[in-house]
């Protein structure tokens, strides 16, 4: 069963386009990766998810109901956490975390305190006096003690420390035992590899591919480093396979998809001085697959970064 | 359309400056109604009689909605300083409030941990509207108990009815809750923001000026019918004075109207942050 699905989901600012026709299918259970550059979408789509804003075209469900129409019955299963953290400055961490659990209708003291010891979080203190990877870790209590079916995370790391990082992928994947679907969106790919048995990836808006990790890693790219005796020699190099050579002193880097044995072939006798071939990040795969220019622009390698 | 936990919650935020601002309007009160006594003993209005006659002042007094007659009773004396404490200080407190109540989540960018909840649109709008409504009425019961106190405590021999006093009371609510109502209908037409509270008391003053000036000048009547302080009557001392069924209305149908546009546009709306 699908847990969030949409279809041809599109949502204009006036003349400004946040996201078009976007199809999305995310399973029951599993943890699901979002991942694209800043701007790229991801925050209008889990708004439009949340019925925050509403779609100029296009539908979505949520446990089979309509994220317009049925909103209410949606959130009642869901833990959101925002990128940007932001709370009622006047309110203590454990009025602000009633409050919200408050609206499920269900009693979560244990549940508050067992996190708080988890996260080494100070409930009697001011929303206002917390800094922000504090305020990040009220965000992560409150939209989990309630036992919500789904989590949507929206850049859920941006200000946690790493500690705190592998204490949250731990609970997240001691969630998702118990059977919580996981929605993750990110700006680095390196950061949910971890997590995710999927990813989709969005670029202006668009989606444009979903993906198996497994299935990435097995593409059999090759990250190749080869330095060369003589600049020369380098130039002089060829092989079919070879994208997005980059030349660099005497050194020549590409990413390679052919066999290695014909890659060493071809190198035997070239003059080369060392040779570096290792399994490429799946940053460097996406890179590599999914830029529709030639050559990376490097603003866009920087936000994927 | 209310939650509960919305509505406790909004209950407890302004409890604080409520109370400051019923403070201070009841001070008012008292303190302006102390003054009464001290005229009457002294006769000096009535030495000012010939002064107050004259056509100039007459119409100076007009704009406040006050004359001679007005002064020297103890009612009259109420409403004139009202009209001029109970209903702007009421109006500002009103228009801000309303205006900052629902469209405060957005520029605070609480509307996101709100709206994630498990509410519809109408019932945040609906339980914030009632916490808006409890303050007002609150607001309202206390101005309207020590209006009722002073007035008992300095009147000394003057009279006045009860029903005119508590008719007078009640438009002064229902200009308040137009005030308001028109404050949390602007607080929708502004993108990721409310209204500020230079435009808020601007609004309450220029209708308080149109009023004023329709009282001057007959010709400028007309202009009058634009702000909602016209539609008080301010003729206490009439014995036939009580509501009037088309001021009531007037009132009652601008706050519905702009509370239902509210509702109307906040159901739609695009929260930004």
């Amino acid at each position: 069963m699908n847990v969030i699905e949409t279809h041809k989901l599109t949502k204009y600012y006036g003349k400004d386009m946040g996201i078009l026709d976007l199809d999305l299918e995310i399973q029951e259970g599993e943890i699901f990766g979002f991942i694209g550059p800043n701007g790229a979408g991801k925050s209008t789509t889990i708004r439009t998810l949340l019925g925050l804003i509403f779609p100029t075209s296009g539908s979505g469900t949520i446990f089979g109901k309509d994220i317009v129409k049925e909103s209410k019955e949606i959130k009642r299963h869901i833990g959101f956490m925002p990128s940007d953290v932001n709370y009622y400055e006047k309110m203590d961490v454990i009025e602000l975390l009633r409050y919200s659990a408050d609206f499920y209708g269900v009693d979560c003291a244990a549940r508050i305190e067992e996190l708080a010891e988890v996260f080494a979080l100070d409930l009697d203190r001011s929303i206002l006096d917390l800094s922000q990877g504090n305020k990040k870790k009220v965000s992560i209590l409150q939209c989990l003690i309630h036992r919500p079916r789904l989590l949507i995370l929206d850049e859920p790391t941006s200000g946690l420390d790493p500690l705190m990082q592998n204490k949250f992928f731990d609970i997240l994947r001691q969630e998702n035992r118990d059977g919580t679907t996981v929605f993750f969106s990110s700006h680095t790919l390196s950061e949910v590899q971890k997590m995710c048995r999927r990813v989709g990836i969005i670029k202006e808006g668009r989606i444009i591919a979903v993906e198996d990790i497994e299935t990435l890693r097995r593409k059999q790219l090759r990250k190749v480093e080869v330095e060369f005796a003589s600049p020369d020699l380098r130039d002089r190099f060829a092989i079919e396979g070879m994208i997005f050579p980059r030349k660099h002193n005497h050194a020549l880097n590409f990413m390679y998809s052919g066999r290695i044995e014909e890659l060493i072939r071809v190198l035997a006798g070239q003059g080369v001085e060392d040779l570096l071939i290792e399994e490429p990040t799946l940053e460097e795969i996406f890179m590599h697959y999914y830029d529709d220019e030639e050559t990376p622009d490097s603003e866009e390698r920087g936000a994927l970064q | 359309m209310i939650n509960r936990n919305i509505f406790r919650r909004e209950l407890t935020r302004y409890r604080g400056s409520t109370i400051a601002w019923c403070i201070s309007i009841c001070a008012l009160i008292v303190i302006g109604m102390a003054f009464f006594p001290v005229m009457m003993d002294e006769n000096i209005m009535q030495q000012m009689r010939a002064f107050f006659e004259n056509s100039m002042m007459k119409s100076m007094m007009a704009a406040f909605g006050a004359s001679f007659d007005n002064l020297t009773n103890v009612l009259g004396f109420y409403t004139t300083r009202n009209s001029m404490f109970i209903m702007l200080l009421g109006s500002f407190f009103s228009i801000m409030l309303a205006g900052k109540i629902l469209a405060r989540e957005e520029p605070d960018k609480t509307a996101e941990f709100l709206l994630s909840k498990p509410v519809t649109r109408a019932e945040v709008f609906g339980s914030k509207l009632l916490a808006y409504l409890s303050y007002l009425l609150v607001l309202n019961a206390a101005t309207v108990l020590v209006g009722f106190l002073s007035i008992e405590l300095f009147r000394g021999e003057s009279e006045y009815l009860l029903s005119s006093f508590l008719s007078h009371s009640l438009y002064a609510f229902l200009v308040m809750l137009s005030f308001g109502a028109i404050g949390m209908f602007l607080s929708l037409l502004i993108k990721r923001g409310r209204p500020s509270t230079g435009i808020s008391i601007g609004i309450v003053v220029g209708a308080y000026f149109f009023d004023s000036l329709s009282r001057i000048t007959p010709a400028a009547d007309v202009f009058g019918y634009i702000s909602p302080f016209k539609f008080v009557d301010s003729g206490v001392l009439r014995p036939d004075y009580g509501l009037e069924w088309w001021r009531v209305l007037y009132f009652v149908a601008l706050s519905l109207l702009l509370f239902g546009l509210t509702l109307w546009k906040y159901r739609k709306k695009d929260i930004l942050i």
